[in-house]
């Protein structure tokens, strides 16, 4: 939902999607391109820069959505850089720094970093609508991006149905006690299970009923100045790429 | 109500089962006339969203035919996009209906599916925005709308496709006062600009002020249909039909009855009709 809001909140929400793709792609390929982890760390910090102080995107929000992404690459950086050691005796057991990887493991963690921050880029300031549009353009499957489509809707639909299905489980009492909790639970999953299939049935009689009968088709948006945004774009991107080739 | 040759939508003895063997319609015969407001009274489970699927060419009657502006129906791909593209469907729920997350995509939907260009998709989508009060939000992800709003897509959805018959399963249900009135306003222009505006509904008190005719189902089959002017004199048969009788009829029926002389002409059909019935009594006694 925070990703959500803030795509559809962010002073570049109405920007071309095809320049925020072009910046976020220029950004990944800066992270991997850059010579050192303080190269890696400075287009992640560049990019973070632009979508808080460009885009708008409250850092709040911002650290909030890559909180989960940042405890993964947290773990995998300590498990590179940190090996158990088993001795021969029984209880033996010994912790060992990876001294001789410490450059790879920063190398790694900085480009990770960096692309996580271009890819947060893309998907904070672009609604998913526009994303999809985008692929669209691009020749993505038409089953993958109708999957896409109602995925997307859906989702919205079902938190709302879960929600109300909690609400009215807690108003009788179904979360009082741990065994109860487990029951309301299976309750409410069977009772979304059957509400899926009678929506995917009510969906479909919709798509015939607005005369479809293939690929979900929608008007695209046309955005204003698409052309002046996708050159900043390429030019923002190359000056990642120069800044990760450059910095020492 | 009989066939007429103005008639734009009929059913002829329309028999369905659904595959549970549940009765969808048993023997129904219908006919609607063109560029009327029509509303379809009925308990749940009645036959109402069915009769309607059977309009828009979604399900196919097992016995019986299906006439649109007098032809049968033919079930063909290029017979039903045709007919799809001029009998427009609005379900009662919002969410079984719009597909896309952004509501100008949404209402583009169906003009995509005529395979109109873009410009002329465009143009309608403005336009059915514009004729539901929905321009503002068209830039809106449709999961931060309204109830209400959420309807006006629905609708905007299938105005964009520029039907000649706009059928609306419970349009009213959920929506509050004012919402209502504003729904009521969006039909009532529709109806003016010559289109044939269809709706299912439990409130008989709106049907009996918005509609030209109305028709009650049972049981799967229209069991009586009404032009509105004629409904103070069947209230007895209506209300036998488990529907109750509209409160504006069944008050000025008590005035009457209790010696309140009325100058001749329509009988109200409006609490606001009514009210304007009687300061007319009103100035004439003073």
């Amino acid at each position: 939902m925070l990703i959500e809001q803030s795509a559809n909140a962010n002073r570049w929400s109405r920007v071309s999607p095809a320049a925020k793709g072009v910046f976020s792609l220029c950004g990944v390929v800066a992270a991997y391109a850059a010579a050192s982890p303080a190269a890696a760390l400075g287009v992640a910090g560049a990019l973070v820069a632009v979508a808080v102080l460009g885009a708008g995107i409250a850092p709040g929000s911002y650290l909030r959505v890559a909180a989960p992404a940042l405890f993964f690459l947290g773990v995998s950086a300590l498990s590179l850089a940190v090996s158990l050691e088993f001795g021969e005796g029984a209880g033996q057991v010994a912790l060992q720094l990876a001294r001789s990887e410490s450059h790879r493991i920063a190398q790694l963690c900085s480009r990770s970093l960096g692309a996580l921050s271009a890819l947060l880029f893309l998907s904070m300031t672009t609604p998913l609508s526009d994303l999809i549009a985008l692929l669209r353009r691009l020749g993505a499957p038409e089953v993958l991006l109708d999957l896409m489509v109602l995925c997307y809707r859906t989702l919205f639909v079902f938190s709302e149905a879960v929600h109300d299905t909690t609400t009215a489980q807690s108003a009788r009492l179904g979360y009082a006690t741990a065994r109860l909790s487990l029951r309301s639970l299976g309750a409410m999953v069977g009772h979304l299970t059957v509400q899926i299939w009678q929506r995917s049935q009510a969906l479909h009689l919709a798509a015939l009923a607005r005369n479809n009968d293939g690929p979900l088709r929608f008007l695209e948006r046309e955005y204003t100045n698409s052309r002046r945004d996708q050159s900043l774009a390429f030019i923002g991107g190359a000056a990642l790429i120069g800044l990760a080739l450059v910095m020492p | 109500m009989k066939p007429t040759s103005d008639s734009i939508l009929e059913l002829k003895q329309v028999g369905f089962r659904y595959p549970d063997g549940s009765v969808g319609l048993d023997g129904c015969t219908l006919s609607i006339t063109r560029s009327s407001r029509f509303a379809l009274l009925g308990a749940n489970g009645a036959g109402k969203t069915t009769l309607f699927l059977h309009l828009n060419g979604i399900l196919r009657p097992q016995s019986g035919t299906v006439s649109f502006s007098g032809t049968p129906l033919d079930y063909g791909r290029r017979h039903l996009h045709a007919l799809r593209s001029r009998v427009g469907l609005v379900f009662q729920n919002p969410d079984s209906q719009l597909f896309s997350a952004s509501v100008r995509e949404d209402v583009s939907f169906g003009p995509m599916n005529l395979g109109l260009d873009g410009r002329s998709v465009s143009n309608r989508v403005e336009e059915a925005l514009q004729a539901v009060g929905m321009t503002e939000c068209a830039e809106k992800p449709v999961h931060n709308l309204s109830y209400g709003q959420k309807k006006r897509v629905c609708i905007a959805g299938v105005l964009a496709m520029r039907p000649e018959v706009l059928i609306l399963d419970e349009p009213m249900a959920g929506l509050d006062i004012a919402m209502q009135a504003d729904l009521s306003d969006i039909l009532d222009r529709l109806h003016c600009e010559g289109m044939t505006v269809i709706i299912a509904t439990h409130d008989l008190d709106f049907a009996y002020q918005w509609a030209d005719s109305l028709s009650v189902m049972v049981q799967g089959k229209c069991a009586a249909t009404w032009e509105a002017e004629r409904i103070p004199d069947v209230l007895r048969e209506l209300a036998g039909y488990g529907m109750g009788i509209p409160r504006v009829a069944e008050l000025y029926q008590r005035l009457i009855c209790s010696g309140f002389s009325v100058s001749e002409g329509l009988p109200p059909r409006s609490h606001q009709d009514l009210l304007g019935v009687l300061a007319k009594v009103h100035l004439d006694r003073g």
